[in-house]
């Protein structure tokens, strides 16, 4: 019942909310134009996006509100062209008034957390562990860390009994309930995530650049277009090889918004200079990319938002909390009780698991940004030879023995201990080595698109490794085809585009392992090392028609994610009703295995022997044997599809365009 | 006295057929460039000044193409008449076809021409008797003066209406650009630009400015001197700033949802090679000529120099209200070689001054009529001031009419012959992504 009336109230509110922004607007005095002298250009948008979440309800009720505007100068002597260009945007997403249960305010609970331990109950309320104060250094102060507004990890995407890790996620809004913000990283207050684009780094200024173009003369040009921009590499749909200047915010929408709408602005000199033909090449360019911005990561969404790539957000802010207030963490420890079996449920005291910190780079000239492109046409084909050294955008987790000096529950003593998963968050230098390439084969009707890279930098999650990463070399790669192809049967008129692209990654000297717990056949025991696979392939397939003069464009976009064995396809229908009018309904279903089950170095005995198992030869020697669950590097194998297959959804846009 | 013309025109053409196994003469280059030197077309009962309408349409069936004859028996649309003016072409486009008499021949398949430096290849009559008559026409059209050696649309509005109800549903803003890279007459460097290792021949661009939907999408056009190799063509998207190759397999597709395909553009946008070329016959046709500054404009899209585009009236706002005259013509009928095709047959009545392609009658894969494309032709001297002397018969207005599909696409050409605007740099894919957001 509480979600039909989310359904009938988002319907009503999204109506509503339209036409209450048009008439604040004045609709009819508001076009697109162009000033008398021709030199300066205005256009934008109003648009409500409307999601419903299969079993949830309301999950983004978004309002926005978009201005381009573009200033042409007199160019003078030494410039051919002159420019300003300034995008503003800015946006109000009701679901965190409208579904504050959920996501706002009110978002969470007091919760429950298994406890396998066969003498014990089977679930214990957080701050309940069945070892807690009293036993040695553990516990921690319920009074600081409520069993309030919380989730259990991972009970948006599988179920909380299969005696895996679990702890709880406080889900408000930052300013409302601080445990587990992590400062300047994963912090946002309930306006931040109302309002996404006012705050600090003024995201709202969502473009402003200065666009100029110096001609040489023997003909060559150089275009500079300095100041807040995106900067788009590459030759494919979906996948970001290439096109990693930018960084993403997939907290608007996971993976499934596009990419001209989540790349997160950067202030960036960008520098073509343009030769033309150049001996055999029909086209010849050099691009510089200076980013000079001060370091963003990609947006991963936080504890308590509709939308989290691999659930991240809600992983790494309970994380914090656990270092910052203690936590209890669910089929933890082995006690020494004879007749017993399974894990209790444990309260760790503060500064003991968890992430201490977010180590976020600060600006000085060694932490910016710089890429070179070499890119033309020889011969008919289209290619680029790519270089880019830049901050890895998505975070490491450096932890066991080169992360915080942490408390050792057993004994009190502080410092740093291989193998614990207690962590720091680092932002790693990548360099990147790439290239693309497309064709057209005529005999086919088909055009092909290459890109691929190679990076080296990259950090993994591994625990095989006392400090719980490895830094590993990588290959990834896209290969695009498109064929438009007439089905008459369908539409006569008008071909419908067939795309299918693979994706392919490649973790260099991947690291994963039996156990004696995995060689002795032990259930509920995973290999050990990196859970990312070592190589796996995604695969998308569009198939697009048009009606009515392209006015109506039905779609059809699903994905396979080969090793995750988890699907999606949505379905869409983008009606232009007219010159200033749009809507699309669409709706996105997973399929597939779901989340997956990996090492979670609840038996890497950090702290030995009080921590060995008996799989532990040396107890006193620490390293995982490969005691698994869901949480939390399951998610790595799950991948971004299989970790949202409960996210099953209808989405409405309806969009006015002035 | 409209058969008396016919069997002349018939007669010069057959006269002309036997010799049009001679190289062209100077007397060619005469009739084909000045056929309104002593005499001008005439049929009985038309007169300029008056109008052909419902009333009167069966008085002139024979001067009326198909298309249009149907549309004015049914009331869609009348027929504006005045005299037959002459557009003379460019003195450099006749001078380079005087210098390339006598050295232009077709090679043995479709779609190779050889000794071809600038010019009209195929100034001689066509003739029935010549199997690749319209093969010379085409090559005529393609390698025709057109715009010059550039030219910019800028802007170019094109609207999509509904036949039935008036309704129009999209308006489209393009700049539309054109360059020769090789048989330049008018522009230093010619006959070709340097530089030009793919051996490209003309390199089309084309920008959309509004709505906001398509707002920053590019089409890049390279067509290859040889034409047996296809296109190249790369369109960048502004919601996804990138550019992306296209499969030249869409050029027979809907461009941007309107009753036009790339293929369509100018009358013909394709490969020669990809056609088998008919010649049909000589004849006097009523055709889209006139004076832009005399026609009736609207006062939609004025633009700032106070430049106003042409009226659209009749069945659905469809058809340009512009005035017509009786001119040479030669009907060629162009058939796709691709058994796949989307049509099956191209019926173009091609302008035997100017070689442009005025009117066009397209027929589906059935072999009934889809749509038909009027080209308006405006005189350069009564049109912007940059453009007289120019000797470029100025697409200034058309429409496309999906007879099938009661709907119709019509354009209003700001058409400016402007070296300037037009710099060999923006036809290059690296402008795509300069240029784009």
């Amino acid at each position: 019942m509480t979600k039909i009336k989310h359904l009938k109230l988002g319907t009503k509110a999204a109506t509503m909310s339209m036409a209450a922004v048009l008439s604040f607007t004045g609709i009819s005095g508001v076009y697109a134009g162009t000033s008398a002298d021709g030199t300066l250009e205005w256009s934008g948008f109003l648009e409500n996006a409307t999601f419903l979440r299969k079993d949830v309800g309301l999950v983004k009720f978004r309002n926005t509100v978009q201005l381009e505007l573009v200033k042409q100068f007199s160019t003078g002597n030494t410039f051919s062209e002159l420019s300003f260009n300034v995008t503003f945007r800015g946006s109000y997403d009701g679901v965190y008034d409208l579904n504050k249960d959920d996501f706002g305010r009110n978002a969470g609970g007091p919760i429950e957390l298994q406890s396998t331990f066969s003498a014990g109950p089977p679930f214990v309320p957080h701050g309940g562990g069945l070892v807690s104060t009293g036993a040695f250094f553990f516990g921690f102060d319920v009074g600081a860390n409520p069993n309030e507004g919380l989730m259990v990890l991972g009970s948006d995407s599988h179920a909380n009994d299969q005696g895996g890790v679990s702890f709880g996620i406080p889900v408000r809004p930052c300013d409302v309930d601080s445990r587990g913000c992590i400062p300047g990283y994963l912090d946002l207050s309930l306006d931040n995530l109302r309002f996404p684009e006012f705050n600090s780094r003024m995201d709202f200024l969502r473009e402003a650049y200065i666009d100029g173009s110096i001609p040489f003369s023997n003909g060559h040009e150089l275009n500079i277009r300095l100041g807040r921009q995106q900067v788009v590499w590459g030759r494919t749909d979906l996948f970001r090889v290439l096109d990693v200047i930018n960084p993403v915010d997939f907290s608007r929408q996971n993976i499934y918004d596009e990419l001209e709408d989540i790349r997160i602005p950067q202030w960036i000199l960008n520098l073509d200079y343009r030769m033309g033909a150049v001996g055999s090449f029909d086209d010849l360019n050099l691009n510089l990319v200076w980013n000079f911005d001060k370091f963003r990561p990609n947006s991963l969404g936080q504890g308590g938002t509709p939308y989290q790539i691999l659930g991240a957000g809600g992983f790494f802010r309970g994380m914090k909390n656990c270092w910052d207030n203690g936590c209890t963490v669910a089929n933890f420890a082995g006690l020494p009780v004879p007749g017993t079996t399974g894990l209790a449920a444990t309260d760790f005291a503060p500064g003991t698991l968890g992430i201490r910190s977010a180590q976020l780079p600060e600006w000085k000239l060694d932490n910016t940004q710089i890429g070179f492109k070499v890119e033309g046409v020889k011969g008919g084909v289209g290619f680029s030879v790519n270089y880019l050294t830049y901050l890895s955008q998505l975070p490491s987790l450096r932890g066991g023995s080169v992360g915080p000096a942490a408390l050792n529950n057993f004994t009190g003593e502080v410092k740093q201990w291989p193998y614990l998963i207690a962590f720091d968050i680092a932002f790693p230098r990548i360099h990147l080595f790439g290239g693309s390439m497309d064709l057209y084969a005529d005999s086919i009707k088909s055009v092909f698109r290459v890109e691929a890279a190679y990076t080296t930098g990259e950090e993994f999650a591994n625990t095989l490794r006392p400090e719980l990463f490895s830094k590993n070399d990588v290959i990834r790669y896209v290969i695009g085809w498109d064929r438009d192809t007439f089905i008459p049967f369908l539409n006569k008129n008008k071909a419908f585009l067939f795309s299918a692209q693979l994706f392919g990654q490649h973790i260099l000297n991947h690291e994963l392992e039996d156990t004696p717990a995995t060689l002795a056949g032990i259930p509920g025991f995973t290999k050990a090392g990196i859970p990312d696979w070592k190589e796996n392939w995604i695969m998308t397939f569009l198939m697009k028609g048009w009606y009515m003069q392209n006015r109506l464009s039905p779609q059809l976009l699903s994905a396979y994610d080969f090793r995750a064995g988890a699907a999606v396809i949505s379905p869409s229908v983008d009606w232009l009703i007219n010159d200033d009018w749009r809507l699309i309904i669409a709706a996105n279903f997973k399929f597939g295995k779901g989340p997956r089950k990996f090492d979670d170095c609840r038996s890497c005995n950090p702290w030995g022997p009080f921590t060995a198992t008996p799989f532990h030869a040396d107890p006193f020697a620490a390293g995982s044997v490969g005691l698994g669950g869901f949480e939390p590097l399951g998610r790595f194998r799950a991948g971004p599809i299989g970790m949202a297959n409960r996210e099953d959804e209808i989405q409405i846009t309806l969009r006015y365009r002035f | 006295m409209k058969n008396l013309i016919t069997s002349m025109i018939t007669g010069a053409v057959l006269g002309l057929g036997a010799t049009s196994a001679t190289a062209a003469d100077m007397n060619d280059v005469e009739k084909s460039f000045y056929p309104y030197k002593n005499s001008v077309p005439s049929h009985e009962g038309l007169s300029a000044g008056m109008t052909i309408n419902q009333s009167n349409v069966e008085q002139f069936k024979d001067i009326l193409d198909e298309g249009m004859y149907q549309f004015i028996k049914d009331g869609w649309t009348e027929m504006s008449v005045t005299d037959t003016m002459a557009f003379e072409l460019n003195t450099s486009y006749i001078e380079a076809t005087k210098n390339g008499m006598g050295k232009v021949s077709l090679g043995e398949k479709p779609g190779d021409i050889r000794g071809f430096v600038a010019g009209r290849p195929f100034p001689q009559e066509p003739s029935m008797d010549d199997p690749r008559a319209g093969e010379k026409l085409a090559w005529n059209y393609k390698y025709g003066y057109n715009w010059g050696d550039n030219a910019a649309i800028y802007p170019f509005y094109w609207k999509f209406r509904d036949l039935n109800s008036e309704k129009i549903e999209r308006t489209l803003k393009f700049n539309f650009h054109f360059l020769n890279l090789k048989h330049r007459v008018n522009d230093d460097p010619k006959p070709d630009l340097p530089k030009n290792p793919a051996n490209l021949f003309r390199g089309i661009y084309v920008q959309v400015l509004e709505p906001f939907d398509v707002k920053n999408t590019q089409l890049l056009i390279h067509r290859y001197e040889d034409d047996l190799k296809r296109d190249n063509a790369w369109l960048y998207l502004g919601f996804q700033r990138r550019v992306r190759r296209l499969a030249t397999g869409q050029i027979t597709d809907s461009f941007l949802g309107s009753d036009l395909m790339i293929e369509d553009f100018e009358g013909y946008n394709g490969r020669i090679s990809d056609m088998s070329w008919s010649y049909k016959g000589t004849k006097n046709v009523m055709l889209p000529f006139y004076k832009h500054n005399d026609q009736k404009l609207t006062e939609d899209h004025k633009t700032p120099d106070g430049f106003q585009f042409i009226e659209f009236g009749g069945k659905g706002g469809c058809f340009p209200q512009i005035d017509w005259q009786l001119r040479k013509v030669y009907v060629v009928e162009s058939a796709p070689v691709d058994p796949n095709h989307p049509i099956s047959k191209r019926v173009h009545y091609v302008d035997a001054e100017t070689f442009t392609l005025p009117r066009t009658v397209i027929y589906d894969r059935k072999g009934e009529l889809w749509k038909t494309f009027i080209i308006g032709q405006a005189h350069p001297d009564h049109h912007l001031p940059k453009n007289k002397g120019t000797g470029v018969s100025i697409d200034d207005s058309f429409m496309m009419l999906d007879v099938q599909g009661a709907h119709c696409t019509t354009g209003q050409f700001k058409g400016q012959v402007d070296p300037a605007l037009n710099p060999r740099k923006k036809f290059t894919v690296q402008n795509m992504r300069v240029t784009g957001k």
